[in-house]
């Protein structure tokens, strides 16, 4: 250690005990004055919170101190970072695999595990009447079933629901992988970019299904004949758009934060104790929660667009003119 | 420098979401029973607006990296 590291040790201990024996004394100064007071009780309970404050403060200093002359790391801005996840060693069939794929496949495993011991140790002991854990699964999946029936409709909505859920506790695992220090998986553009091709196949399923294939183009085309050969291309294209933009939604917001978080941690150097593990409660853990639930519902919101048939808006057409007529 | 301009696109997506939430207030003020479903609305047209500025932002960072 060098001198001015000893000297910023001494300085945080000298802070420290002043202010320990400063809570000290206010404690008991507290407790000798009883409630007749109410003026002199007011700024002695303000002068102990001030001496519990340097407490933390001092201790925060020290263990900053430590940690930069243990770790060697100096605080400034040298942040890297990349659109796609580093390769790391492990190969399959002469690729190396990205660190985000490794990640995945953990957090895809770990999940199916769960869902075997779930199935094997819990499910059997489930009742008709719910209790603890049970409620909270049936709460989760009823939930999610009602949000998909509401969005797209009874009948797809039943068939959409798991892979709703399923995404949903995908995406919050891999936000939560943020919290370990690793790169989360959707910060990656081909992670998130194949889950907008998911919505994409899904969204054509669902419209050719229901509509057929003519039915499909009409729809698409407007109630208008004469515009069509404007509107159909133009909904292609915007139907295209579809994965591209959810994609990028999902990857800026999470590569946002990361780069934030990363800013913080190359700012602060060893004296980030404790710091962004506060920011990265809204940065890796809120932010992300908002933006799965806005991925679920854009999805079934252009399922249910693509959905959407000239016979709803003629039923809604005849409505309007039986009210006129009455 | 590409990047930089690219990043003036975070000022619209401010005014939409300021214009979005100051309309979402008026309403919840006026019908505070409503308010679950102009937050949902909210969220969706917040998302949207944003997604303009994070657009912006990932044409930013393929600027800076090369």
């Amino acid at each position: 250690m060098s001198t001015a590291e000893l000297i910023k040790i001494g300085i945080s201990i000298v802070v420290f005990a002043l202010c320990f024996a400063g809570n000290i004394h206010f404690k008991g100064l507290l407790k000798n004055i009883g409630d007749t007071d109410t003026k002199k009780l007011k700024s002695l309970k303000k002068r102990k919170t001030l001496c519990f404050v340097g407490v933390i403060i001092s201790i925060w200093f020290a263990i900053g101190v430590f940690v930069t002359w243990f770790s060697g790391r100096k605080s400034g801005m040298h942040i890297e970072f990349s659109m796609f996840g580093e390769r790391t060693g492990i190969e399959v069939l002469g690729m190396k695999l990205s660190e985000t794929t490794v990640i995945t496949m953990a957090i895809v495993l770990i999940v199916a595990v769960l869902c075997v011991v779930f199935r094997l140790f819990i499910f059997p002991k489930f009742k008709e009447e719910p209790e603890g854990l049970q409620n909270v699964l049936e709460l989760c999946v009823e939930a999610v079933e009602d949000f998909c029936k509401k969005n797209v409709g009874e009948k797809a909505g039943v068939s959409l629901a798991p892979y709703m859920f399923s995404l949903a506790i995908y995406l919050i695992m891999c936000a939560s992988t943020e919290l370990l220090g690793l790169r989360a998986p959707t910060s990656d553009l081909v992670v998130t970019f194949s889950m907008g091709l998911i919505t994409f196949i899904l969204l054509n399923y669902f419209g050719f299904k229901k509509l057929g294939f003519a039915g499909r183009f009409k729809s698409m085309g407007g109630s208008m004949a004469a515009m069509r050969p404007i509107m159909i291309p133009l909904k292609i294209v915007s139907d295209i758009a579809v994965p591209i933009s959810l994609a990028c939604r999902l990857f800026g917001n999470m590569l946002g934060g990361m780069i934030v978080m990363e800013l913080l941690k190359g700012a602060l150097g060893g004296y980030a104790a404790g710091i962004p593990g506060i920011a990265g409660l809204y940065f890796n853990l809120f932010h992300p929660l908002i933006q799965a639930y806005i991925f679920i519902t854009l999805s079934l919101t252009f399922i249910e667009e693509a959905m959407e048939g000239p016979e709803k808006q003629s039923k809604k057409a005849k409505k309007q003119s039986a009210k006129a007529e009455n | 420098m590409g990047s930089a301009i690219a990043m003036l696109t975070a000022l619209g997506a401010g005014f939409g979401m300021c214009f979005a939430t100051a309309k979402a207030v008026e309403s919840v003020a006026r019908q505070p029973e409503a308010a679950s479903k102009i937050q949902t609305i909210l969220l969706l047209g917040c998302a949207l607006a944003e997604s303009t500025a994070i657009y912006a932002f990932v044409v930013a960072l393929i600027l800076s990296g090369k």
